[in-house]
């Protein structure tokens, strides 16, 4: 092997050095005149990373991404604008949308060119999601879309000679306790009440509409103590809990993530949670014992209403490079140049359901959704999705955490429901 | 010969040299320790909204640093009128005192093992730090791994083992579940403690040892009346460390229980950081957390009378 003197390396390492600097600094032609800073919450970061790395190359973009993580993201964006840091594009979820834009850390995008072809085209619900409170302003284009859907193990049902799955909470409930009488299954119910901001409180507003139940009013004030769809709802969670039916440790899960896993161990026989997870269970074998599509969806019960939400990309107020920060946001929330890029990687990568409908009409998602989800059914569901506004409210956020532990009494009977229920408005009024 | 006084000029220049010695570093804690100190202490005064770029600001090194609007004492009366403040405050006090006896007595008593000398010793006293070292959220994680009731290694090795006949809950009841935590916060944190009894011990002259054992001591004699007032200073320091730690403890409650269910493992650090960073109200949230330092440096005084005050004299 040839030798190198210690003159010759740092003669090497010298030149080296120089021309990496040299590289960075030249002005590329190819390139846009300034950087684009984007940030999200960390989910599925090298699949964001390459969607970057596509857009730099295809559109000779200079976009720098970084991932920050789920809990910290959004006081994150916050503490770093309050520095004077401009980040360009965003994500942000639909309860900090409303308090960016009206704190000026965000801009409406209404003004900009295409939006009112993406308006059009995007399902109305979940537009109107994506508006300020007053509906005057599209505050983002999405990221994604969910709900909340009902699942369930097939073969654990078969196996206790249970034809089909149930129709009606009763049924469910009939069901859960034969299951655990005949030993099928210890904890047959799987509901999403761990205590993040994804479980506890959107499953609540989930049930209490499948039992016909408002939750806000049209001023958005919290009427659930008026609702006896509600006390129906918590009743029922108060029994099932009770009665063994349920995980005891569901109400210290940290996430919807990791109160999805249990079902792939398929010892439940239903489960309540957002759409997309069940792509892991149906669809993931290496996860989940319920893949491939031994986990399937069925219609909620009651009216079949269920909880709908829709996250976005944001743009900062006071951006320095709006055009192509515009154009990213495009790309990754929209059509730019009439290709859905990002949105349709989404649906086919993560199972993550899409607001504009004519993502399904594609043969290539068809087919993908077909491998873990009853597609058709799926869309049924999504025509009963709900969508609220009082998350537009200052409010929602300190309410929408604080709530939990009081919901968790009720269900684990330290508290009655008719209490409860007031309690929850009591503290709803307390922070409006 | 007595040397000359030397002239006064020279004695100034000598003192200035002094202060030029120590300014980098007196500086340095000014910057890092002291002016986060009070800034954080004015927010805990102030109506605090950081999305607001308006009003009155400083500026330090290129950042603005906003002054919001001054509230007087009113955020800690919105804490003090809380009752979830209160009902946290108890169960912090109950997690701390659990938090510290367990580290101070289990700490102790592997110190005393690992005293003894007995082959292994080495590799033993190096395992032992193998939790300390361990990220906070690996602690978590691990012990999630092993208590949980679907997945537990415990569960699962009582379940085969037939101690069993159905999978415990560990996190199903409140009570239980803040006892996990104050017994996986002493399994990552009686290393530390066990190292510094180690130390003390080791600077224990055996002369006493030998006198005391001439003089009849046993065992427990020879620990009563020789090595814990020999190791006086440091188990005043265990205490503190132990008592400072368990009032900031976060990150387990995280990533165990998000201070569920209910509200049964939220302590006031928990509450605190939930106010400043969930809810975005950093006046209460830091309010919240500075009565925590209060009682930090309560609870140090009090252990500075009750270990060291008697102490020093006979010293």
């Amino acid at each position: 092997m040839r030798s190198m003197d210690r003159r010759t390396f740092l003669e090497l390492a010298g030149i080296a050095g120089a021309s990496t600097l040299l590289t960075e600094a030249l002005p590329s032609v190819a390139r846009a005149d300034k950087p684009i800073n984007f940030s999200g919450w960390v989910f599925k970061p090298d699949t964001v990373k390459d969607y970057v790395s596509f857009y730099n190359q295809k559109f000779t973009g200079q976009v720098k991404y970084e991932a920050i993580p789920w809990a910290q993201y959004h006081p994150t964006m916050e503490t770093r604008a309050f520095a004077g840091e401009i980040v360009d594009v965003m994500y942000c979820n639909h309860n900090n949308r409303e308090r960016w834009f009206e704190s000026g850390l965000i801009r409406a995008v209404d003004d900009l060119p295409g939006v009112d072809e993406l308006k059009r085209k995007m399902n109305p619900a979940n537009l109107d999601s994506l508006k300020s409170k007053d509906g005057s302003k599209l505050l983002g284009l999405p990221y994604f879309t969910s709900l909340f859907v009902l699942m369930y193990n097939e073969p654990m049902l078969a196996q206790a000679g249970i034809k089909a799955p149930a129709k009606s909470w009763d049924e469910l409930i009939d069901q859960c306790l034969k299951l655990k009488k005949d030993k099928v299954s210890d904890t047959p119910f799987l509901p999403n009440w761990n205590a993040s901001p994804s479980g506890t409180m959107p499953q609540l507003m989930t049930d209490c509409f499948s039992e016909g139940a408002q939750v806000f009013d049209a001023k958005n004030q919290l009427i659930v103590d008026q609702e006896p769809g509600a006390a129906r709802a918590l009743e029922r969670w108060q029994k099932v809990y009770k009665a063994d039916l349920v995980n005891p440790e569901v109400l210290t899960k940290t996430s919807s993530t990791d109160t999805h896993r249990l079902m792939w161990t398929g010892r439940y026989a239903y489960h309540t949670n957002h759409s997309y997870y069940l792509k892991t269970i149906a669809g993931e074998p290496e996860n989940s014992k319920l893949a491939p599509k031994k986990a399937r969806m069925t219609m909620y019960p009651g009216t079949g209403q269920t909880y709908m939400w829709t996250d976005s990309y944001v743009l900062n107020a006071k951006t320095k490079v709006l055009e192509d920060a515009w154009k990213f946001t495009k790309f990754l929330g929209g059509n730019l140049n009439g290709d859905w890029y990002v949105q349709r990687q989404w649906c086919l990568i993560s199972g993550l359901d899409n607001p504009y409908p004519e993502m399904y009409d594609h043969a290539e998602i068809i087919k993908s959704y077909d491998r873990w989800i009853d597609l058709a059914l799926l869309r049924k569901q999504y025509e009963k999705g709900k969508v609220i506004a009082a998350y537009k409210e200052p409010w929602y956020g300190e309410y929408d955490t604080r709530a939990v532990p009081i919901v968790h009494d009720m269900i684990r009977g330290n508290t009655t429901v008719a209490k409860g229920l007031k309690d929850l408005v009591k503290l709803q009024k307390s922070l409006a | 010969m007595v040397p000359a006084a030397a002239p006064r000029s020279a004695r100034l220049s000598e003192a200035a040299f002094a202060w030029g010695l120590v300014l980098p570093a007196v500086a340095a804690v000014v910057v890092v320790v002291f002016l986060p100190l009070l800034y954080s202490f004015w927010m805990s005064l102030a109506d605090v909204n950081l999305l607001r770029t308006s009003g009155p600001a400083l500026e330090l090194f290129g950042v603005r640093v906003p002054l919001f609007r001054f509230v007087g004492v009113q955020n800690y009366v919105r804490v003090f009128s809380d009752p979830l403040y209160w009902s946290s405050l108890w169960r912090t006090a109950y997690f701390v005192a659990a938090f510290v006896a367990e580290t101070a007595l289990v700490g102790l008593a592997m110190a005393l093992v690992l005293q003894e000398r007995f082959a292994g010793r080495p590799v033993m006293r190096s395992l032992l730090l193998i939790p300390w070292s361990l990220s906070r959220v690996v602690v978590g994680l691990l012990w999630l791994g092993i208590l949980d009731f679907e997945f537990g290694a415990l569960n699962g090795l009582l379940d085969n083992l037939g101690v069993i006949d159905g999978h415990i809950a560990f996190f199903k009841n409140g009570f239980s579940a803040l006892n996990v935590l104050v017994s996986v916060y002493m399994w990552n944190q009686a290393p530390f403690a066990t190292l510094l009894f180690l130390a003390a011990m080791q600077s224990i002259p055996g002369e006493l040892y030998m006198a005391a054992e001439v003089d009849g001591a046993g065992y427990w004699n020879r620990l009563r009346y020789v090595t814990l007032p020999a190791i006086r200073p440091i188990v005043f320091l265990v205490l503190v460390l132990a008592t400072v730690n368990g009032f900031l403890m976060l990150d387990l409650i995280y990533i165990l229980t998000m201070g569920g269910p209910g509200n049964d493992t939220t302590t006031i650090s928990w509450l605190g950081f939930q106010t400043a960073f969930n809810f975005f109200k950093f006046g209460p949230g830091t309010a919240i957390l500075y009565t925590l330092t209060a009682l930090c440096l309560l609870l140090t005084l009090v252990y500075h009378r009750l270990i060291l005050a008697r102490f020093e004299p006979e010293s």
